[in-house]
């Protein structure tokens, strides 16, 4: 098995470990995926580099409140919610189901921090 | 009493409305590493043309400058944002370098060990399933019973002396 699908098998257990979490994806700063994982209930316009683009302003900004540097954006929606990290370069998005355990999302951060640090030279180099 | 960095923001902010081109690119140029060096740099940067008693026009146009970039960075100017769009197939190009990078660098995952105890995605589900089956509660009882039995009925099977003469 090669690096990237070990990678999604990984991200795919962590995926499974949360009850009602659709998808982890973890891009770039415009919303390009370097790897991602949904199951098929994921909100399909939610994963579009368009949605997911407009936290990286959002988090820009929202570090100008004198409140120290933003790190996670947590949006919650009537049917579903949102949870995006500031690990610039990389942004990692999870979408979830409204009634998610939005703090067992946020535990997941611990368990993913470990492989950032390779993919952030991934998105570096290229 | 407004702190003053930002008065400071405010007044400048006022002057910087003929140069909004100006603002845009700098906030989209570099936007994250300027942002959490700003407040330092900000103070350190405007004291010291004020501090000269005769600046230089050149020097002045400059620190005007840089004080109208710093407050443009500061500003939190939301219709100032300009959400770039990506080409559909820069999008794919760039996503595709980026999975072949992944095979090139490698990516250590981390192992987990294997815990007694782990999270269960939802407990409630797990709580409210059915007990255990009334055969299987009978099968486990007896056979506590019977290894308690087997551990009361252990006994020393006396064989030889237990004391037995050491020098002959």
């Amino acid at each position: 098995m090669n690096v990237f699908q070990e990678l999604k098998k990984f991200l795919y257990q962590l995926l499974n470990s949360v009850d009602g979490l659709h998808s982890i994806l973890i891009t770039d700063r415009d919303g390009v995926p370097v790897i991602s994982v949904s199951d098929e209930k994921a909100p399909e316009l939610a994963m579009r580099a368009s949605f997911l683009s407009t936290f990286g302003m959002a988090t820009d900004q929202g570090s100008k409140l004198d409140l120290g540097k933003n790190k996670t954006i947590i949006s919650i929606y009537s049917s579903y919610q949102v949870v995006q990290m500031n690990k610039l370069p990389l942004v990692v998005s999870f979408i979830a189901n409204n009634i998610c355990d939005t703090g067992h999302i946020l535990s997941l951060e611990s368990k993913i921090d470990p492989i950032l640090q390779n993919l952030k030279n991934v998105v570096a180099e290229a | 009493m407004l702190p003053k960095p930002l008065q400071r923001r405010q007044w400048a902010a006022g002057m910087s409305d003929g140069d909004a081109a100006n603002e845009r690119t700098r906030l989209l140029v570099n936007p994250v590493s300027n942002t959490p060096n700003i407040p330092t740099a900000h103070s350190d940067d405007y004291v010291n043309p004020y501090a000269n008693p005769v600046p230089k026009k050149t020097d002045e146009q400059s620190a005007l400058n840089r004080i109208l970039q710093e407050t443009a960075a500061n500003v939190i100017d939301v219709g100032a944002l300009d959400s770039h769009n990506l080409e559909q197939h820069e999008y794919m190009d760039r996503s595709k370098a980026y999975a072949k990078r992944i095979e090139v660098i490698g990516v250590q995952i981390p192992d987990h060990p294997p815990c007694l105890l782990k999270d269960i995605p939802a407990p409630e589900r797990v709580l409210a399933g059915e007990g255990l089956p009334q055969q299987d509660r009978e099968m486990v009882t007896d056979m506590m019973n019977s290894a308690v039995t087997a551990l009361s009925e252990i006994q020393v099977e006396h064989k030889e002396d237990l004391v037995v003469p050491f020098l002959s």
